[in-house]
């Protein structure tokens, strides 16, 4: 996702500022704790913000502690890895799909509808 | 007017003899064995840097032969150092191949390493805390009571020791003793800037110590890569317990040639330099301040030698792989180099030093195959030789329980 357009979704009651896109590292995700629900993770791949759930599908580890490797997440526990845009598992032994949040920049504020639909 | 006594080192030092010292440590697998038992798998052994792991999750896995393992070194997110044999829980495979050789590097982010047979995920604490497929395992399988086997760490002025005894004899500051003061301020951690050199050799590891322990062979061995070295004279004997120190001193340092004047000129990274700005020394360092002072050397007990100059510093270790033969470490220290040409400059000097290195090692497996011919059952030592001669004191000590 990069910067919204007109057609921002922003407004939407589902949708929460996140974090300061510039707070998202270089390196591995930024973890974000949120009251009643598992944490997610804002990563950055080129100049594109993506926003997922932190704990892998596979074991229990932090995908912010993995490597962003071109649109691509790998965990630090097995390798294995998602695409960060459809979140679908390209990399084995991951075969559960990660949870991935529609996301937007607004004046370097990341914004995410977090809400999970069933 | 008093005589000068003939052995100025040794005369302090009744205990340590002068007969001949016995061959058979270095031929004997009974007494190599005893070393390894009553040494080395009791003893603290320096087994890496701490700027080697500098960030959390960065690992080194080093091999000790001597031991049958490797040592998983892992700093965790705490910035604490945990150190456990390379061994998994779940089958006995190695955690982390040793892809490196001798030493292999790695860093994880997550600060774990997993096993790559199966996947079992341990922390820096050693802790198992990922198993894929769990589930499968018996009701009766614990993760908490499998993770790595932990081995004893410590540091001290920014080396890293391990001791592989179930029971400590010693804490690391217990075993150190006297080597702390002894080097207390010596800016170890800001001259980091490290050359290596390491190579199996056919001797006994205790040759290897011998070859580097006394400045008497310099003139002869050394004539090629250090030829203005030949008035050397060695003093301020140290012993603090196992451990032991001297310093080196000539009266004629200068490079002898243009490019070795060139390089100094630039960087002072040679050790057969003679300095004329003052370099901060601990005070039991060169404690007289002499002008012609060179280098100072302690063994820390059992294998590992520092060597300390101004500005630069550089250690070898032996580690024992069988009877008759070990891994030599050659490491030296230098300030990262500001511009080209103090790179260039410490590259000569570095080479300078790695042919004097390589003139030692030469004569290590000459020495291992004419003992072996069996013809000797003892070897003479003079007083410069006085290392080795504690070297051997202590060791047979440890040794035969006497």
């Amino acid at each position: 996702m990069s910067d919204a357009g007109e057609d921002s979704k922003i407004g939407s009651s589902q949708w929460v500022a996140l974090c300061m896109a510039a707070d998202v590292p270089d390196i591995g995700g930024l973890r974000i704790e949120l009251e009643g629900r598992e944490a997610i993770a804002v990563f950055r791949s080129g100049d594109e913000y993506f926003v997922t759930d932190d704990q892998c599908t596979h074991g229990n580890a932090s995908l912010c502690e993995g490597d962003v490797i071109e649109g691509e997440i790998e965990c630090p526990f097995h390798r294995g890895m998602f695409d960060l845009r459809t979140g679908q598992p390209t990399g084995s032994p991951c075969t559960v799909p990660l949870r991935t949040y529609p996301a937007e920049l607004r004046d370097g504020t990341i914004y995410a509808d977090i809400s999970v639909k069933k | 007017m008093n005589a000068q006594p003939r052995m100025p080192l040794l005369a302090p030092y009744p205990e340590l003899g002068e007969a001949p010292i016995p061959v058979e440590p270095y031929l004997s697998q009974e007494y190599y064995e005893a070393e390894l038992n009553k040494i080395f798998r009791q003893d603290w052994l320096v087994v890496g840097r701490e700027e080697e792991i500098a960030n959390p999750g960065d690992y080194k896995v080093k091999k000790l032969d001597f031991a049958r393992t490797s040592v998983i070194l892992i700093r965790g997110k705490d910035g604490k150092i945990g150190a456990f044999h390379n061994v998994c829980r779940h089958r006995g495979n190695k955690v982390i191949s040793e892809t490196g050789g001798e030493e292999t590097f790695g860093n994880n982010k997550a600060a774990v390493v997993t096993c790559r047979f199966h996947g079992w995920v341990y922390n820096a604490k050693g802790e198992l805390v990922d198993v894929p497929m769990q589930e499968k395992f018996p009701s009766c399988f614990n993760r908490a009571e499998n993770g790595l086997v932990p081995i004893h760490v410590g540091s001290w002025a920014g080396f890293i020791f391990i001791n592989l005894a179930k029971t400590l004899p010693k804490t690391l500051d217990e075993f150190l003793g006297g080597v702390k003061e002894h080097f207390e301020g010596y800016p170890f951690n800001e001259i980091t800037h490290c050359h290596t050199y390491y190579a199996h050799i056919n001797c006994n590891w205790k040759v290897g110590m011998d070859a580097f322990c006394e400045g008497y062979h310099v003139p002869t061995i050394h004539a090629g890569s250090f030829p203005g070295l030949t008035d050397y004279w060695q003093d301020d004997v140290a012993f603090h317990g196992d451990h032991r120190s001297i310093a080196f001193y000539s009266s004629d340092m200068n490079p002898p040639t243009p490019v070795g004047t060139a390089a100094n000129e630039l960087f002072g990274a040679s050790i057969a330099l003679k300095r004329d700005e003052p370099f901060p020394l601990p005070k039991m360092v060169n404690p007289k301040r002499h002008q012609n002072w060179g280098f100072e050397q302690t063994t820390v007990f059992p294998n590992f030698l520092i060597h300390v100059g101004a500005g630069l510093w550089f250690t070898h270790q032996f580690w024992p792989v069988t009877q008759d033969k070990c891994l030599w470490e050659g490491k030296y220290y230098l300030r990262p180099p500001a511009t080209n040409s103090q790179f260039w400059a410490q590259r000569y000097a570095v080479l300078l030093q790695r042919n004097a290195w390589l003139e030692d090692t030469a004569t290590m497996e000459d020495t291992q195959q004419a003992l072996l011919s069996g013809v000797l059952d003892k070897i003479n030592l003079q007083d410069d030789e006085i290392m080795l001669r504690h070297q051997f004191h202590i060791i047979n000590g440890r040794v035969t329980g006497k």
